[in-house]
């Protein structure tokens, strides 16, 4: 095999990578071969194509064909160059510097340079625009261009992690001339510097991409179109597979993938992941302001009949904190089982020596919310907490019970860092402050690691801020979903991203049995 | 039938929807969702949510929120789409226009099957033939649309690969891949048309056969198929027009579910989208679209009907 440096990234990918993606990896020696028609199913309409907008996983690949952003994260969840070739930071890790690539273009024909990356990062921390990735993309105080291909960004505070979150979904540079003009265009056209180019927009049916000749690296991407085709109906999608009218269903559910595993030319895709649907106290409500309360619930739950009651085996049992062995940074603390005495006692402890009676809250969407709240029900019971389940469509829930209320179910992706989870949901300025748990102890060590470059001190670091979650419980993690997918085998150099909403299409190629090389 | 009904009735359509816009209007206000946080997510600032509420107007009274979208709607203004930001009419009509397409071939397939399937009971009733079609409008009647969908995809496309099991191809992009993604969901949107409509020309038929009339065109010597044609299936038809209006109803609703399933990009697809997503002015128009086709499809029936038999009079 020829090395390059695109085989160079791609194989030390699959060295960081998790073991799940060893055997995937391995197969994919082959030299790409260019040219067909991927076509992909997703589950949800692309609304919006404006990647700074956009919120849901279609919408997010969409916008991932057509822009680019400083860094990209690999399936191994590090930063390697996308429009940035390298970068650097200071020593106190406040001050870090992006050079971009020579040459870059936007599909228009114009020139990419700092200046558009200045406009983009200032438009996503602009609230007028309200972007979705506002609080994702790091402390940025100021972001300023220090010559055409230079971009230096001040932190307001130390954070080792800068270069992963500026591969956030929605840190894509688009042009300044844009956002000084109009910021709404790009929601149903785009002008990127992405490995595609926008043919045709239809949201609710199809949306087709074509090779962007004009690309960064002259090699990628391989096959000359995309089409992101939406089928609602997840059936659907796994017999258009099996047809073989699709080539990629980014996402399948457990029943699905156990249907495909053994369907001729076709190849399931795998990977763990930090994925995980748990449920949220509000730790500012009684009873659960009493962390003897959350904690007997805690000891209720049977973790190995949750993994294989909510994922049907694939997946592995959580410790009520966010983090697992896909995780950097990560060490395991001593696994809670269930133990009915010990949570009766601490009930009684607490002052409900006959248990109590809670109402329990899923949004409808995606079901598995219910099948939580469900199983916690019935093994609460034990302990003489009654559980009352109450469903209700996930608009009524995002408006009148999230972040609010005393008693709920969440589900969330995989975020690229430990800071990125616990930022996002568990210290006092999370974005989304699930359960105001506002432990400043757990804050400063969060706000400590931010500033650690060394990887054993970053650990210990947070193996301390895992021991805080875990003893004191704002939110049981019963278990972690691994992220499931399937392919024909006819396309190549794809693997599952634990991460559920990257694709990396550009390193994505199809061999001759597909039928749309072809023509 | 005189001028003055068809004014009266088309007066009375407009009534209708009006009655509707109040309807689907009051609806949306009382869902338990707000459209400004909808529009800009999660992550928007107290500000920017007051900012939009008070640019879309959903700070005003709510008749003035009622007027401004019907004065919208008189123009053919629906309002803007929440989820995509694009204007709700255009989307809407093209989604219409996907629906209709996938209608009108139902509608023609279903007569083509129903009425022979219809008179060949009648004419043999009781025989094995009459039976044999009982027993399938029995089954066709029992079995919903998701079941038969399912079931179709699961034989037709995964089993034996003769159709693509979901997607929609417009006819004028390729008319070939068109037909060829539409014949499913059109035998299922069908099926239980079918039913229905070939029992109603059954049993109309059996009575009008045993008329004085029919037997008065015996005894004058016409033959079998004149007497069949002219005289009995033009009376036996009548109620059969009255059956198919109501369906076009059941289509309505029917497609929601097949367009689902199909992934088929129409109005039930729209609404559906529209609905899970709380994008109010979708929503309304939607519906608003809906029940128009609707009241106009049972008009045209009443029109056609009256033009089909002369002594049938308005007024």
């Amino acid at each position: 095999m020829r090395l390059n440096r695109r085989t160079f990234l791609l194989s030390t990918a699959a060295a960081t990578a998790l073991s799940v993606y060893a055997p995937a990896m391995a197969l994919a020696q082959a030299t790409p071969e260019k040219g067909g028609t991927l076509r992909v199913a997703i589950d949800q309409a692309v609304s919006v194509l404006h990647p700074l907008l956009s919120r849901v996983n279609p919408e997010y690949l969409a916008a991932e064909l057509l822009y680019s952003s400083l860094t990209r994260l690999t399936v191994g969840m590090q930063a390697e160059p996308d429009l940035a070739m390298e970068w650097n930071a200071n020593d106190t890790l406040t001050e870090w510097t992006f050079k971009l690539r020579d040459g870059l273009k936007f599909h228009d024909g114009s020139g990419c340079t700092s200046a558009d990356v200045v406009a983009s990062f200032e438009a996503i921390l602009d609230p007028k625009f309200a972007s979705p990735g506002k609080n994702n993309v790091g402390p940025i105080e100021k972001v300023e261009a220090v010559d055409p291909q230079t971009v230096k960004f001040t932190l307001s505070t130390p954070y080792a992690d800068f270069p992963a979150a500026v591969a956030y979904n929605n840190a894509r540079i688009i042009p300044a001339s844009v956002i000084a003009g109009n910021f709404e265009s790009l929601r149903s056209a785009a002008n990127g510097t992405g490995p595609f180019k926008l043919a045709s927009y239809e949201p609710d049916r199809l949306v087709v991409f074509e090779r962007n000749p004009d690309y960064y690296d002259p090699a990628r991407p391989y096959v000359d179109r995309v089409e992101l085709k939406v089928f609602p109906d997840l059936g659907a999608q796994v017999s258009s597979l099996m047809a073989g009218d699709i080539d990629l269903v980014a996402t399948v559910e457990p029943n699905d993938f156990m249907r495909l595993e053994g369907a001729d030319g076709v190849d399931t895709l795998r990977a763990a992941s930090g994925q995980f649907c748990n449920v949220n106290f509000g730790t500012d409500i009684a009873p659960f302001n009493d962390a003897r309360v959350r904690r007997a619930l805690a000891l209720t739950i049977d973790r190995e009949a949750m993994v294989d009651f909510m994922t049907e085996g694939f997946g592995i049992k959580g410790n009520d904190t966010p983090l697992n062995e896909s995780y950097s940074f990560f060490k395991a603390l001593p696994q809670r089982e269930a133990d009915i005495a010990e949570a009766r006692r601490l009930l009684a402890e607490a002052g409900f020596p006959d248990g109590f009676e809670a109402e329990l809250i899923a949004s409808d969407r995606p079901a598995i919310r219910t099948q939580l709240a469900i199983a916690l029900r019935e093994m609460a019971k034990e302990a003489g907490i009654t559980i009352n389940v109450r469903t209700m469509p996930h608009a009524t829930y995002l408006d009148q019970v999230w972040t609010k209320g005393a008693f709920y179910i969440g589900f969330y992706n995989m975020q690229p860092t430990p800071d990125g989870i616990f930022k996002l949901l568990f210290t006092s300025d999370a974005a989304w402050n699930e359960t105001r748990w506002n432990n400043k102890a757990f804050d400063a060590l969060i706000e400590e690691a931010r500033g650690i470059l060394d990887p054993v001190k970053r650990t210990e670091v947070y193996t301390k801020a895992q021991e805080l979650m875990h003893e004191d419980v704002p939110s049981l993690i019963p278990s972690f979903f691994d992220v499931l997918g399937a392919k024909r085998a006819w396309m190549h150099d794809y693997a599952i991203h634990p991460r559920a909403s990257m694709f990396r299409l550009d390193f994505a190629w199809l061999d001759a049995n597909s039928p749309t090389r072809a023509a | 039938m005189s001028a003055s009904y068809i004014l009266k009735r088309i007066a009375l359509i407009f009534y209708t929807l009006f009655i509707v816009s109040l309807l689907v209007f009051g609806i949306t206000q009382v869902l338990p969702a707000d459209a400004a946080v909808m529009m800009l997510g999660e992550n928007a600032t107290a500000e920017a949510l007051e900012a939009l509420r008070n640019s879309m107007g959903l700070n005003d009274p709510i008749w003035m929120q009622y007027l401004r979208w019907t004065g919208g709607v008189v123009q053919g203004d629906f309002g803007t789409s929440l989820r995509t930001g694009q204007p709700v009419g255009p989307a809407l009509f093209s989604a219409l226009g996907t629906s209709l397409t996938l209608a009108v071939f139902s509608l023609t397939f279903m007569l083509a099957l129903a009425l022979p399937m219809g008179v060949v009971a009648a004419i043999q009733r009781g025989k094995a033939t009459d039976l044999f079609v009982s027993f399938l409008s029995y089954i066709g009647v029992a079995l919903p649309e998701f079941v038969t969908a399912t079931l179709a995809v699961l034989f037709i496309a995964d089993w034996w690969g003769i159709l693509p099991p979901a997607g929609y191809v417009p006819l004028s992009q390729n008319p070939v891949e068109g037909l060829r993604h539409l014949v499913l969901p059109v035998v299922v949107v069908s099926i239980i048309m079918i039913a229905h409509v070939s029992r109603m020309v059954r049993s109309e038929l059996v009575d009008v056969l045993h008329t004085d009339y029919i037997r008065a065109a015996h005894l004058k010597g016409l033959s079998r198929g004149r007497i069949l044609l002219r005289h009995g299936l033009r009376n036996a038809l009548l109620p059969a027009i009255t059956i198919v209006a109501l369906d076009v109803g059941y289509l309505l609703g029917g497609v929601i579910v097949v367009e689902e399933i199909f992934s088929i990009p129409g109005i039930g697809r729209a609404l559906m989208a529209a609905i899970q997503a709380r994008d109010l002015p979708v929503i309304q128009a939607g519906v608003l679209i809906m029940a128009a086709t609707y009241s106009i499809v049972n008009f045209a029936a009443d029109l056609f009907y009256a033009w089909l038999d002369k002594r049938i009079q308005y007024d």
